[in-house]
């Protein structure tokens, strides 16, 4: 929901007209690290590895990478993991100050592997997983690559792109004796920071006073110190060369200004890139967040992707700007196989993506040790760079994208199962005026029959935008306002931003003021900042002690007013600071530990839901599963629930982009997320809204969302025929509800997210590689949502599996496409184009409710539809819906399969639910021949029961009627 | 909650029997089917889907499976989308409820009767319902009474007034068309008085002319005899020729008071000279010193006698337009003024010189003025005549209702005040907003038509083109009108940006009361 500070206090008109500012956030060419960076085109490696310094482990391996220009010797350490994947990390040997090690993104340490030393020549290592997936470093120049079974996959500063930009001591008398203290004092601490960025400061500007710094406050630096920088500064400035490496003297490597904003640098440049090249790949995806095509796109004449966690008013479509949030993952698709790479660090990072014209990247050393291999062909290749951190590298050898998925979020984890009502529909708006509007909204929706299952409120609920509190009049009785939901079966859900107004007399501020848990201002004051209370701080949550005292304010004692049917929306968590550089924290500010802001940004936001994610647990005693939203992510933040896609307008394009962007996400871990069903900004039309629920309504995350001055746009309000059309977008989406619980089931066992890029299951077929309007739910719905104003008929891929031509049903009206490429589709306003596989078989509750918890004991219908072969199967998962009961065994997830006119229900682990609701309805259709009769058999007991059933000869469709098998066993049936 | 729910149909029926004995009959109906639609049930037969579609057996009926599209097979049930369950709800209203909301874990019918499978303890409380909704029935019936009453008054009221205001209408017209003809006579007059007033003025004023350049002359003489005076007496050696040393030796000269002239005084009376003749001190030296001079003399010149004011001349004041000046008038009318500015300070005004008039142009003068005023003031009763029709017919057009009955609310307004802001609202004039802790107020609309459905226009008073949103639509503001006794706000919000809604209770919207209190709790049988 957000405005930014410029647009709040100066041009809000100008901004709603214009959308995004990109004169607000930065270009490659005006971040110094990129800029220098990108600068490195196409020059031999100045890097090689020092093979003879080989230091091999049972687990990893240790080898001297060295500068020769600079004399500057590396460390790289290789790690062998389990599940098919190398992870390497590289530092300064004897760096002068440690590197940011991320943590919190990794689900747990890695489970390692023996390494092989499968090769040791004078010119080249190579070490395996097993004689397969192995990988060959090259000494001179430095190189790496990787090999799995379809081949050579990756390789590491193939074009001589490597840079890395060691920790120095400023080349003057003076910048040494700043390293001379920092040694002193350690190279942890405020102190230290403080004086280099005074010092820093006094150097690069004598005469000026930077804008950051209060001559107040500095004079607080201790006098002693002062005093011998005075002095010194004195001086006329000695440059003492170490040698002519002009780069030392490049501008923004000791201090970089943009717009008003100083960034003090007083650790200097250490930043590092690499370029990684895919042979055989013409298809790389991942990166998020960007509103741009799945499949990135060269970004040789422009900006390249950037990864830095920005609260973006009004985004641009189809751009590589920077959004809400980062996932340094990409995964690289080739003719069959993919492999992918985590870049894990949390620094602001650039990536460039080349189009390789091919030839050149097989060096004949290659050729030998990959047993000739030819030249690869055009292919892609991505450059790395990050601001700061260590260099960490995580290479996934797949050898299939979905074992990529599974090995990358077996590292980062995966979305536990959300509860029922969290996949259902979400009714929010900026903002519910106060609880008689709530009660009016919920009201409506059933007037209509039309199924909610959350309310959601946004910031002006609180008391001025004090979170954890309420309007003392307009929610005056919050909690008799939850008991009218609850009793509907109903959620809220309240934001909780991560900016503390600073008021004295606002208890977290009180105690957050007290106990020292603000980020700091460079000089260890705290830091102050602009967001919508006004003067606000931000509480520091890589301080252990800040994530612990974030939990226990969930409390029901503590967060006053709230049930266990509360939920939690953490917006503004990049963190949005209106008036800090590109509308977010500056740099140089410092975490707990000395880190500085530079270091560890890019997973503030997740560390605020993590804290989240615990209070929730806390305070229902670990029994109801938390849901929580969150705009701000980064690799890992999957494990906390759902992101969705920030701040998007009514417009076409943004319902067209919906669809790549979601499926980024999917693929990078984020299961669990959606965009503003609607758009957040300006007034939709009302068949802009009625596409947009019929979209929302298949992706993961369901929600209507919409601006402050907007019109408000809730479905009861517009005329009967479009309440209808929405109507029947919901409760599509609630029929489903079984289907998709399953999926969501499934991705936490798996990883694989439930909407799926078409070439996830169709691996081979590359005309599905670049596809960004159609998608699959699990593998057995294909979906292509009508994006298009007054379409009247839309183009439908429709992929085919090669062994067999794959049949595609209408979900509504049974008709079949099958076989590979585009069908025309005739649309009318009520069309969605859902599609359901031949050979699989989905369960469905067709009985509407006002919400999903109130289906819960209704029964299910089966729809099995035939493959050429007259098979299919599937699966379904049922539990109670909201407890963690399901960890402790009670659930059912069980096995469907029909073929040779037997349709059985299996369960597929020793999972039991003695609640699981019947069947009361089973539709095969593409059955050619009418079955004489049907029997069912429930296990244990011994009736063979015959059933009633229907059959549509012209469409080949039969219906089972009222069969009353119950769920909590298993069963089968025989047709004759 | 949900593990208590039994599956038992038998026990549920029992429960319903235990709690209704009276009603053992009922349960022989079908379920969620009113009396009226129970006829279309036979269960000695096959069962026609109602809108035609299957037929299926009879015992399809409520067997918690849909066979009919139209949901009809399934009246009790949950198990088609699209059913409606019949709540008898003996005691209260009957009413049907979509069959969404059967044996969902909610009590919905206030007997209960659509969670008949679940378990759910719901406690019929219909007679309760009954009773307070029959007393609010009956107050409302009341109100409506009381109201419709009061809303016959006002019809009367506004009948009335557009009587009136019809007569006076035609009273004012037919003034017009009298005034008219007086103006035009009037303006004869006038003009006929005015050409004999414009030559007495003339030869007035000549004569006027006349006794001021006299007058002129004489004082320049005497002036420079003053002065030629002053010379000789200064001039010590006679020889025509005023020096420095001549002034220096006057101690009247002494400007800074220190008893001496010094030589930058005399100086300064020499025009920065040393010396003067006897025609520059006429021209410049004279003026320079003869506050000095009269100092010395201490005989003052009698102080100039007051000038006689003539009496003020009508014809010549600008005219006072009557009524609203335009835009472009008011501009010429600066412009004019700017102009005049500029003359008075290019020009000295010669000294006021005025002459009485003789009695005979007195005489024309007084005569002509006397035909302007008549005129004027029959000019100015036209306006008066025409803004009034206008007014008249203005609210004449005004859409007070079939009745007339909205008539009385025109020129009043009423007010009402939240946490934040007082609303006012001005029937058929404008609704505004004005922030309880002080700020302007902030015109929300202004009248603009009756917005109401179809069936019933005057339920929803529009008022729009208030004041433009920053950034956004122009305000507008919607009433509603409902019934009450008394004309009140009950409440004033803002559901979407720019636009206000308000609720106003008044008896101009209470419909006549029909029957007894009781038909309000109608069953809706159908």
């Amino acid at each position: 929901m957000r405005l930014n500070r410029n647009c709040l206090f100066f041009i809000l008109s100008f901004c709603y007209v214009k959308g995004v500012d990109k004169g607000n956030f930065k270009s490659c060419e005006q971040s110094s690290f990129c800029k220098r960076h990108r600068a490195t085109r196409e020059t031999p490696s100045a890097y090689i590895a020092d093979l003879k310094s080989l230091s091999l482990h049972k687990e990893r391996a240790f080898i001297d990478v060295i500068n020769v220009e600079a004399n500057i010797p590396l460390t790289l350490e290789i790690i062998a993991l389990h599940n098919y994947a190398f992870r390497i990390k590289i530092q300064e040997k004897n760096g002068l100050r440690k590197r940011y090690q991320v943590e919190n993104a990794l689900v747990r340490e890695p489970e390692t592997a023996p390494i092989i030393l499968l090769e040791k020549k004078d010119d080249h290592i190579v070490l395996g997983l097993d004689a397969v997936n192995r990988m060959v470093i090259q000494g001179n120049p430095f190189r790496l690559d990787l090999f799995n079974k379809d081949g050579h996959v990756i390789t590491m500063n193939g074009r001589g792109m490597f840079k890395f930009e060691h920790y120095r001591t400023r080349k003057t008398l003076l910048g040494k004796a700043i390293s001379k203290v920092a040694e002193v004092v350690g190279s942890s601490g405020s102190l230290t920071h403080r004086l280099a960025s005074w010092i820093g400061n006094l150097l690069s500007s004598p005469e000026e006073i930077p804008m950051e710094h209060n001559p107040e406050t500095d004079s607080q630096i201790e006098p002693l110190d002062a005093e011998e920088v005075q002095q010194t500064s004195e001086e006329p400035p000695a440059e003492v060369p170490v040698n002519n490496d002009a780069e030392e003297t490049e501008p923004g490597m000791w201090e970089e200004d943009y717009k008003s904003h100083h960034d003090s640098k007083p650790y200097g440049p250490s930043s590092f890139g690499v370029d990684l090249s895919f042979p055989g790949s013409n298809h790389v995806y991942g990166i998020p967040e960007h509103a741009d095509s799945l499949a990135l796109r060269d970004t040789l004449n422009g900006d390249p992707y950037r990864l830095y966690n920005l609260d973006v008013f009004e985004y641009e479509l189809w751009s590589p700007m920077a959004l809400y949030g980062a996932i340094p993952f990409v995964m690289a698709k080739g003719k069959e196989g993919a492999v992918g790479v985590y870049w894990q660090n949390a620094a602001e990072t650039w990536v460039d993506v080349r189009d390789v014209p091919g030839g050149g990247v097989v060096s004949s050393l290659m050729k030998l040790v990959s047993g000739g291999a030819s030249e690869p062909g055009p292919h892609k290749e991505v450059h790395f760079i990050s601001e700061s951190g260590l260099m960490d590298v995580f290479f996934l050898l797949g050898p299939g994208p979905k074992d990529v998925l599974q090995q990358y979020t077996g590292l980062t984890g995966v979305t536990p199962l959300p509860q029922m009502f969290a996949i259902a529909y979400h009714q929010c708006r900026w903002n519910y005026n106060d609880q008689e509007d709530v009660q009016f909204v919920h009201e409506n929706f059933d007037k209509e029959d039309m199924p909610l299952d959350v309310i959601w409120l946004d910031i002006e609920h609180t008391d001025n935008k004090k979170y954890f509190t309420w309007d003392p009049i307009k929610f005056s009785d919050s909690l008799g306002m939850m008991k009218n939901l609850s009793d509907k079966g109903r959620k809220l859900v309240t934001i909780v931003d991560p900016h503390i107004k600073r008021d004295s007399n606002y208890f977290i501020h009180k105690d957050c003021e007290a106990n020292g848990f603000y980020i700091k201002d460079t000089n260890g004051k705290d830091f102050e900042g602009w967001c919508w209370p006004g003067s606000s701080s931000y509480p520091d949550f890589f301080n252990p002690a800040v994530r612990e005292y974030w939990k226990e304010q969930y409390a029901f004692d503590k967060y006053h007013g709230t049930t266990k049917d509360v939920y939690i929306w953490n917006d503004m968590n990049e963190p949005s600071v209106f008036n800090g550089p590109e509308v977010t924290m500056h740099k140089d500010k410092l975490h707990h530990g000395g880190w500085e802001h530079r270091d560890v940004h890019n997973i503030y936001g997740m560390l605020v839901v993590d804290s989240t994610f615990q209070g929730l647990m806390a305070r229902g005693e670990n029994k109801l599963r938390p849901f929580i939203l969150s705009r701000s992510f980064f690799a890992g933040s999957q494990r906390y629930g759902a992101i969705w896609t920030g701040d998007n307008g009514a417009e076409w394009g943004h319902l067209q982009v919906s669809i790549p962007m979601v499926l980024s996400l999917s693929i990078a871990g984020m299961a669990f997320t959606g965009g503003d069903v609607g758009g957040f900004f300006k007034n939709p039309e009302t068949d802009l809204l009625i596409r947009w629920y019929q979209a929302g309504a298949y992706q993961p995350f369901f929600r209507a969302h919409a601006h402050e001055q907007t019109r408000r746009r809730e479905p009861y309000l517009y005329d009967e025929t479009t309440k209808d059309i929405i109507r029947q977008a919901i409760r599509q989406r609630y029929a489903l509800l079984p289907y998709w619980y399953t999926l969501f089931y499934e991705n936490e066992k798996t990883g694989i997210p439930p909407m799926r890029p078409l070439w996830l299951e169709y691996p081979k077929d590359s005309d599905t590689f670049a596809l960004d309007d159609v998608y699959l739910l699990g593998d057995s719905l294909l979906v292509r949502p009508v994006t298009e104003s007054k379409a009247t008929s839309v183009k439908v891929y429709f992929p085919s599996d090669e062994s067999a031509m794959t049949i595609w049903y209408d979900v509504e009206t049974y008709e079949t496409f099958t076989g590979r490429g585009y069908k025309s589709i005739e649309v009318d306003m009520y069309k969605i184009p859902v599609f359901q596989r031949g050979g699989s078989i989905i369960p469905k509750k067709l009985r509407p409710r006002r919400s999903s918890v109130l289906m819960q004991h209704d029964p299910y219908t089966l729809v099995v539809a035939l493959d050429e072969e007259g098979k299919a199967s599937g699966t379904l998962y049922i539990d109670d819906g909201e407890s963690f009961d399901y960890r402790e065994g009670k659930y059912v997830y069980g096995h469907l399969d029909y073929q040779r006119g037997k349709l059985s229900f299996r369960f597929l682990d020793a999972g039991r639910y003695s609640d699981a609701s019947w069947v009361e309805r089973i539709i095969v259709a593409g059955l050619r021949l009418k079955p004489h009769k049907i029997f069912a058999q429930i296990q244990g007991t011994k009736d063979h029961v015959e059933l009633d059933f229907k059959y549509e000869a012209k469409m080949h469709i039969l219906t089972i009627r009222k069969p009353k098998l119950p769920m909590n066993y298993e069963w089968h049936l025989q047709f004759y | 909650m949900k593990k208590l729910r039994i599956y038992n149909f038998n026990f549920a029926i029992l429960v319903v029997t235990l709690i209704c004995p009276e009603n053992v009959l009922s349960e022989l109906r079908i379920k969620g089917l009113s009396a009226t639609r129970a006829t279309l049930y036979d269960p000695s037969h096959d069962f026609t889907c109602l809108d035609g579609s299957e037929k299926i057996p009879f015992s399809y009926i409520n067997d918690d499976y849909c066979d009919c599209k139209d949901g009809s097979d399934e009246p009790g049930t949950s198990a088609c989308p699209n059913g409606m369950f019949f709540c008898r709800n003996i005691g209260y209203r009957s009413h049907y409820i979509p069959s969404s909301r059967v044996n969902d874990g909610i009590c919905d019918c206030c007997d209960g009767s659509d969670e008949w499978a679940t378990g759910t303890n719901c406690t019929n409380n219909c007679y309760e319902l009954g009773a307070s909704a029959r007393e609010e029935a009956k107050e409302k019936h009341d109100i409506q009474q009381r109201g419709y009453q009061l809303k016959l008054q006002y019809s009367e009221q506004g009948k009335q007034s557009r009587k009136e205001k019809q007569e006076k209408f035609e009273i004012l017209q037919r003034e017009r068309s009298e005034i008219e003809a007086v103006k035009l006579e009037r303006e004869a007059l006038k003009e006929a008085a005015e050409i004999p007033e414009k030559e007495a003025l003339e030869k007035h004023r000549a004569m006027e002319e006349e006794i001021r350049s006299q007058r002129q002359a004489s004082e320049k003489q005497k002036r420079d005899e003053e002065a030629l005076a002053a010379f000789e007496q200064l001039d010590s050696n006679q020889d025509g020729v005023l020096t420095s040393d001549e002034i220096m030796a006057k101690p009247i000269f002494d400007q800074n008071g220190d008893g001496l002239v010094s030589e930058e005084e005399a100086k300064f009376f020499l025009s920065g000279q040393t010396e003067m003749t006897r025609e520059e001190f006429l021209n410049t030296g004279f003026v320079l010193m003869k506050p000095y001079l009269t100092h010395e003399e201490e005989v003052a010149s009698p102080p100039p006698s007051s000038t006689v004011t003539p009496p003020a001349e009508g014809g010549e004041l600008p005219e006072i337009p009557e009524g609203e000046t335009d835009e472009e008038e008011e501009d010429f009318d600066h412009g004019e003024a700017d102009h005049d500015d500029r003359t008075e300070d290019s020009e000295v005004l010669p000294v006021e010189e005025t002459l009485p008039y003789d009695p005979e142009t007195q005489k024309i003068v007084d005569e002509a003025k006397a035909a302007r005023d008549a005129y004027n003031e029959a000019d100015r009763r036209l306006r008066e005549i025409e803004r009034d029709l206008k007014n008249i017919e203005d609210s004449m057009k005004n859409d007070y209702g079939p009745e007339e009955e909205f008539s009385p609310l025109h020129g009043h307004c009423f007010e009402f005040t939240d946490r934040e802001y007082t609303y006012k609202f001005c029937p058929f004039d404008y609704a505004s907003q004005r922030p309880k802790h002080g700020g302007s107020e902030t015109r929300l609309g202004q009248w603009g038509h009756w917005a109401g459905p179809e069936n019933n226009k005057y339920s929803i008073m529009m008022l729009e083109k208030g004041v433009q949103c920053w950034n956004g639509p122009q305000r507008s503001c919607k009433v509603h009108f409902t019934c009450g006794v008394d004309n009140v706000i009950m409440s004033a919000s803002e559901p979407n940006r720019c636009e206000y809604e308000m609720n106003f209770v008044t008896p101009t919207a209470c419909a006549p009361p029909t029957g007894s209190p009781d038909d309000l709790l109608a069953h809706d049988e159908l």
